[in-house]
């Protein structure tokens, strides 16, 4: 007997709305339905009738987590667009601001997954210190989430050199934790325990379903956007890329904490680096008709926009492939043949996040198929009669 | 492989079948397919050039047609294979066979610009409410939104 349980698209521990209906025998999933749009904004559309520089901040606002990916996608694209050649400074602060996001982004999924595994002190200690990074990016852009620090042709704001002792100061301090992180996160007996095994996904899976970012990387999938299309000052940096090839959870775990350690290195090379002169060249108010393709490695994976320009201040098209999108069919397979338990752990591990399954008042019988609604008087009723029913308990005896 | 390696070896595969081949910038190459090796051109992609994974597919309406831009990408180069169809009969078939993961992409082609993926696995709408009138297709460029007036309960006090 399988039946449905929805879950989503508004529920109280979803922190965005989808529908994911799964059908379950038992404990055990068997097909997954994904219904999207419960977010849908038009933002395509919208972006036609606005200007290249309004356009800047609307792609911002696609994620709240990473939101300068989007941001960096566009203006990459529009700059290439205007043949334009951002001063090397410039350029540096803004993949500087990519870094660092990635490892605030990292370190809030790994203190999620920590949390939906059931390893809440983990999740606090993260949590604590992705508040450092958080700090830095508020000190250099002014804000925590939106940072607002892109536009076409450099970025806003320059770096001084109390700011660069500080980032390095926080990057020392965020690498010494992060790797006891990667010992525990790969060691702790329950942790791993938890989340060995979960969510499998082989790698011919993930070939041929185009998974992208860390899901694709944990099942062996050695594939990077830095490494294979490097943009910018990606192929002046010293990176490894970080694979793992368990295809579970604890593989996505470790490849997470170890791209946040290549994270620190990249950092350090930017800081250390970073040239001398002007932070932003003067960008054309229009572009010349012509289109190009704009890739990025988004903490979450390969962020892709596609822009035409038709020869006025405004996009012909603007197409935005987000990864979580290319990452949901991936998804429906690992979900696929697990336990209702793992579904918030699976699906937080592409990183979108639910917290728990959603509980339905109907119950039916697993054998019989026959439906029998609990309504909430019973539901009352039965819990004033519990105390009642249960047997007499003597009070604690003090033992001394 | 470097990208003029890969245009001359794309040429001789594909022969006449390949329009508009170009290489506008490093890592970027550009071609045109009728619709009908669109799926032949696909299986080429994977096998031989290594490209398994798809970026997502880019709807544009272009006035009289419809084109649709694959974003292709392999360990060295990115392959954008274009397709175009008529607006009076927009019919194409789907990828899914060759790729699967291309499922979403061509669902979301579907409602959003009202052509038809012929055997796509899973042809239910995708982002749009189900509440959805027929024959709005939001991508389409004459298409315009507006917005519905606004009903106060009891009215404006």
């Amino acid at each position: 007997m399988s039946f449905e349980i929805p879950i989503g698209p508004q529920h109280p521990a979803l922190k965005e709305p989808i529908s994911l209906r799964m059908t379950v025998e038992g404990e055990v999933i068997t097909g997954v339905d994904i219904r999207l749009g419960y977010n849908h904004r038009g933002l395509e559309k919208v972006a036609e009738d606005k200007n290249w520089t309004q356009n800047i901040y609307l792609t911002e606002r696609i994620c709240g987590i990473c939101s300068h990916s989007h941001a960096t996608c566009f203006v990459q694209g529009v700059e290439r667009l205007m043949e334009l050649a951002p001063p090397k400074r410039g350029l540096y602060i803004r993949y500087l601001i990519s870094e660092l996001e990635r490892v605030h982004s990292h370190l809030l999924w790994l203190g999620v997954a920590g949390h939906e595994a059931g390893f809440d002190s983990f999740f606090m200690y993260v949590w604590r210190d992705r508040e450092i990074v958080m700090d830095l990016l508020e000190m250099i852009t002014g804000n925590r989430v939106h940072y607002a620090i892109n536009t076409i042709g450099g970025v806003r704001r320059d770096l001084d050199e109390g700011q660069k002792a500080k980032v390095l100061e926080g990057v020392a301090t965020l690498k010494k934790r992060s790797e006891y992180y990667l010992r525990l996160g790969a060691t702790e007996p329950s942790f791993v325990a938890r989340i060995a095994g979960v969510g499998l996904l082989s790698y011919e899976q993930a070939v041929s379903l185009c998974a992208t970012g860390p899901v694709a990387k944990a099942s062996g999938v050695a594939r990077d956007v830095r490494k294979e299309d490097p943009y910018a000052v990606y192929d002046e940096l010293d990176f490894e890329l970080c694979t793992a090839d368990t295809c579970d959870v604890l593989g996505r775990v470790v490849v997470r904490v170890k791209e946040v350690l290549e994270s620190y290195k990249m950092i350090e090379q930017m800081i250390k680096g970073l040239p001398d002169g002007d932070i932003a060249c003067k960008a054309p108010r229009k572009a010349k008709p012509g289109e190009t393709v704009s890739r990025y490695e988004a903490p979450r994976g390969e962020n892709i926009h596609y822009i035409k320009a038709n020869g006025t201040d405004k996009p012909e098209r603007l197409k935005v492939r987000a990864p979580t999108l290319g990452n949901y069919p991936a998804t429906v397979e690992m979900l696929r043949n697990g336990f209702i338990a793992d579904i918030p752990l699976i699906f937080a591990a592409i990183d979108p996040c639910i917290c728990c399954a959603e509980r339905t008042v109907t119950l039916i019988g697993a054998r019989s198929g026959e439906e029998s609604v609990v309504r909430m008087s019973d539901l009352r009723r039965k819990a004033l009669a519990r105390p009642l029913n249960a047997g007499v308990k003597r009070n604690a005896v003090w033992p001394f | 492989m470097s990208d003029t390696d890969i245009v001359e070896s794309l040429k001789r595969d594909l022969g006449a079948k390949a329009l508009e081949l170009t290489n506008p910038a490093v890592r970027r190459i550009f071609f045109k397919v009728a619709t009908a090796d669109l799926v032949p051109a696909v299986t080429l992609l994977r096998d031989k050039y290594d490209c398994a994974f798809l970026s997502t597919i880019t709807g544009l309406d272009a006035g009289e047609t419809f084109e649709f831009l694959y974003h292709f990408a392999s360990p060295v180069t990115t392959i954008h294979v274009r397709t175009a169809v008529a607006r009076s009969d927009p019919r194409f078939p789907s990828i899914c066979g060759v790729i699967p993961g291309a499922v979403l992409y061509e669902r979301e082609l579907q409602e959003m610009f009202g052509v038809v993926v012929e055997g796509i696995p899973d042809g239910r709408r995708l982002n749009l409410p189900d509440d959805w009138p027929d024959g709005q297709y939001p991508m389409r460029k004459d298409w315009k939104h507006v917005r519905p007036q606004e009903i106060i309960p009891g009215g404006e006090s």
